[in-house]
């Protein structure tokens, strides 16, 4: 009797476990006097970490002796590095692309040769860059901040002024502000894509898709993630000024229905307060599974808050959208805590996820920290897909029928972001939306909700109580879907 | 009559004295999450009004705490969770004695509050902010005895404010990796494009520097006696400019100095190697490529611009307007009518610069 009551008390105790029970935090000694302002990191193909700072410096760090050493120097704030050899760099400065290469082989760059530097600078301290990535042709990818108020511009710029672009929160005076730009393998620079704020973010995803993350401010209602395409106009009017084919108008005096007209909207949107305030940059999974049951998936970081998203598309009629959930939100008091200002993230070779840190000037942190699995299964939602009804929820494991069935598990709120020259946007036309049916896969996996309504152009907050494997909590409760398009049922489906 | 009057005059003193404690004090931000003003000194029993303009990229709230309350009232913000942005981010507590509502960028708001004797932190209560967004009002009959700011507690960022300091004495390179010459640094230059490129050479009296503006691709002026600070620059946003560490003897005025043949010059800049720590940097011009490399002139105040030039069918001009107090002396040519002709398939040309 005493012991089936025990056994009954251990049945029902809460689950307690953390994310901090499968992921482990070490902070990165390193460099005195290297003030830790991290802009880039990218792992050699010898498996050296290189990583560039704020203040100019290119440094290559060696897990295995656990030394730094000097690559380069003298940099201009670079924000964006990848590895091209390991005597090569590609670095993104201020005012220019830069390879850095060891032409004789004794580990520091002999020659900074420009690589691309067709974009203007009015001097303004918010014209960041940002990349270079690369996809599977060899292309590269930049992307280039607009200019604040908060500042002015310089007597003397680089390229041609157009007092056009000069009205606005943030603004594009000189050339390609607020575009992302392509670099083609035989060294041509092309303007891609336009309408970006601060686009400090560039990645290619799994499937080979240029993502880009763009921050709350004036006409985002809140941070986003971008799938961009060549031609593409995503919302942000200064920049327009310089497309090719522009009206001789400034684009400010263009409603904002007209505008509306014109952009492409977000694959995802990252709600302000509940996701992220400035989400940074993506990288892919690309452990093989050395990193715990998400490989393949898309990571991004985030300055405000201690924890990274993941973000799960979905493909509907051949547009990307989906959702995002938090990566070691809630860590436990388990060894050393994550810290924020994540700006910039790689893999390692040996599967663990490297954390550049940086506040210059805004919230953050300075220093590099690195995560790494441990072992075990989390409970975690590995996709969100939409139905013509709702939501299928897939877990990296089977959940308990029990708690999985209950409707009052599932709370959705919906909502959208107001497109307009404000900053920021609050939440409108909030609604809790009813979820009027629960079905469970025959494997426990996979979780299909029927919504009592699903309207396009609409962010759905979807809180996920008391979810439970065996002794495991779900790692996350809250999980949020940008919803574009309605999927509708395939002609001829059975129902 | 003479009791009443001594009342009547002892009332008007009494409003006197209060009129006098009435004060508006405008604070507004500054870089790295900071309020530009953070140590605000009052007397006693003053009705202080406080003007918020934020002037950052992002909103902020302004909140007046109780003595040694503010990191209660931060952490107290931060629990409120996702009740925080419909409060402004301000907790419902007695230690909070005034607020600001939340003001976006471009705004401005106010509180007013009346402080006794004491320090009355004020915070910025976002998430994450009050950690380093905040300041201090002394409201004390004497100020004199109030703490050193550079050593007062109550004031933010007292590892930033060593760190200045103990540049401002020691010198530090602000690098894991001490000041070595010849030094490149590119950043925000004053009178130069937005590229610049800063150049420190060795010598004496702390050698000779240059900046060489990347845009246009030309030499754009120089001077002796140190190299860059990078102190303001690299302290807040990024809009200050670095600074000249000496005193500027040349300033060039010709604009881009190359002609091939008639043409207009059209230049695009390549990047630079390093030469023994020197950069050598690459340029077009119509076609033709040169390379400058400039080292400091041997004995004196000066530099020596040597270029290497690709071969070319076209005559080349080098620009060199004459200047008070500076010379020239070209290695091929001469200078006439302030410029250097120099014949089709000229591979190599110096042009020393000096001081009279």
């Amino acid at each position: 009797m005493l012991l089936t009551l025990l056994a009954s008390l251990c049945f029902w105790a809460a689950p307690t476990d953390t994310i901090s029970d499968y992921y482990t935090i070490e902070t990165i000694p390193t460099p005195a006097g290297l003030t830790v302002e991290t802009g880039g990191l990218t792992f050699l193909p010898d498996g050296r970490l290189a990583a560039c700072f704020h203040r100019g410096e290119v440094m290559l760090y060696n897990p295995k002796t656990k030394t730094w050493k000097l690559f380069a120097e003298g940099l201009h704030d670079p924000l964006g590095i990848l590895a091209v050899s390991n005597r090569e760099l590609l670095v993104m400065q201020r005012p220019e692309l830069t390879r850095l290469t060891d032409t004789n082989g004794d580990g520091v760059a002999d020659t900074y040769e420009t690589v691309a530097d067709q974009f203007g600078m009015s001097g303004n301290y918010h014209e960041f860059a940002f990349g270079p990535v690369r996809d599977s042709k060899g292309n590269l990818y930049i992307s280039l901040n607009t200019a604040s108020n908060g500042a002015g511009i310089r007597d003397e710029l680089r390229g041609q002024y157009d007092s056009l672009g000069r009205p606005g929160r943030m603004y594009a005076c000189v050339p390609y502000r607020g575009w992302v730009m392509q670099i083609t393998p035989n060294g041509k620079v092309k303007p891609y894509a336009s309408g970006f704020r601060s686009p400090n973010g560039l990645g290619i995803d799994a499937q080979g898709r240029l993502l880009v993350t763009d921050n709350q401010g004036d006409w985002l209602g809140t941070s986003k993630l971008y799938n961009v395409e060549e031609g593409k106009f995503y919302g942000h009017p200064t920049s327009l000024v310089w497309r090719p084919g522009f009206p001789d108008i400034d684009p400010l005096t263009l409603s904002p229905q007209t505008l509306d007209s014109m952009r492409t909207v977000e694959s995802i949107a990252f709600p302000h307060e509940i996701m992220a305030h400035s989400p940074t940059q993506m990288v892919v999974d690309n452990s093989g599974g050395k990193f715990g049951p998400f490989a393949g998936q898309t990571f991004v970081g985030e300055m405000d808050f201690p924890h990274l998203l993941r973000v799960l598309p979905d493909m509907v009629d051949g547009q990307m959208q989906g959702a995002c959930v938090p990566f070691f939100a809630k860590g436990g008091s388990n060894g050393t805590p994550l810290r924020i200002g994540n700006n910039r993230l790689a893999f390692s070779p040996d599967g663990s996820l490297w954390l550049g840190q940086t506040d210059h000037g805004w919230l953050g942190d300075r220093g590099l920290q690195r995560i790494r699995y441990t072992g075990g299964t989390p409970l975690d939602i590995l996709a969100m897909t939409l139905t013509p009804t709702g939501f299928d929820l897939t877990f990296t494991q089977p959940v308990d029928e029990a708690t999985a069935r209950q409707l009052a598990n599932y709370q959705v709120r919906s909502y959208y972001y107001e497109y307009h020259r404000a900053y920021g946007s609050p939440q409108k036309d909030v609604q809790t939306v009813p979820v009027t049916a629960v079905q469970l896969s025959p494997d426990r996996r996979t979780v299909s909700l029927t919504l009592s309504q699903l309207r396009p152009k609409r962010i759905y907050e979807l809180h996920l109580a008391k979810l439970t494997a065996g002794s495991k909590q779900l790692m996350n409760s809250v999980i949020c879907y940008t919803l574009n398009r309605l999927r509708t049922p395939a002609v001829g489906r059975a129902n | 009559m003479y009791k009443s009057l001594l009342l009547l005059t002892a009332l008007l003193l009494n409003l006197s004295a209060w009129a006098q404690r009435d004060t508006t004090i405008t604070i507004t931000t500054s870089g790295g999450l900071q309020f530009d003003q953070k140590r605000l000194v009052v007397k006693p029993n003053t009705r202080l009004h406080l003007v918020f303009l934020n002037k950052d990229d992002m909103a902020h709230n302004l909140v007046v705490t109780r003595p040694n309350a503010r990191l209660r009232v931060v952490e107290f913000a931060l629990a409120l969770g996702d009740k925080g942005p419909a409060m402004h981010h301000v907790p419902a507590m007695d230690d909070v004695l005034a607020h600001t509502v939340s003001v976006e960028p471009g705004a401005a708001d106010s509180l007013t509050v009346r402080v006794a004797d004491g320090a009355y932190p004020f915070v910025c209560t976002y998430p994450g902010h009050g950690a380093v967004m905040y300041g201090v009002v002394y409201a004390t009959n004497e100020p004199e005895k109030l703490p050193d700011p550079k050593t007062d507690r109550n004031l933010p960022n007292l590892d930033r404010v060593a760190e200045v300091g103990m540049h401002q004495h020691a010198k530090a390179s602000g690098h894991p990796y001490p000041l070595t010459l010849p030094a490149v640094c590119r950043t925000f230059m004053a009178d130069c494009g937005p590229a610049a490129i800063a150049v420190g050479l060795p010598g004496a009296d702390g050698g000779q520097s240059y900046v060489f503006d990347a845009g246009s691709c030309r030499l754009r002026y120089a001077w002796s006696g140190g190299f860059v600070d990078n102190t303001e620059q690299w302290d807040g946003k990024g809009q200050r400019f670095t600074t000249v560490v000496g005193d500027i003897y040349y300033r060039d005025t010709d604009g881009f100095p190359w002609r091939v043949g008639s043409q207009t010059p059209v230049v695009q800049f390549k990047g630079y190697r390093l030469i023994d720590r020197y950069p050598e940097f690459r340029y077009l011009v119509n076609g033709v490529e040169i390379r400058e490399l400039v080292r400091a002139r041997a004995g004196g105040r000066g530099l020596v611009r040597t270029f290497t030039i690709s071969p070319t069918r076209q005559p080349l001009t080098f620009n060199a307007t004459a200047q008070p107090g500076i010379q020239y002396k070209p290695s091929a040519g001469r200078l006439q009518n302030n410029q250097v002709r120099l014949p089709a398939g000229t591979r190599q040309f110096s042009l020393t610069l000096s001081t009279l």
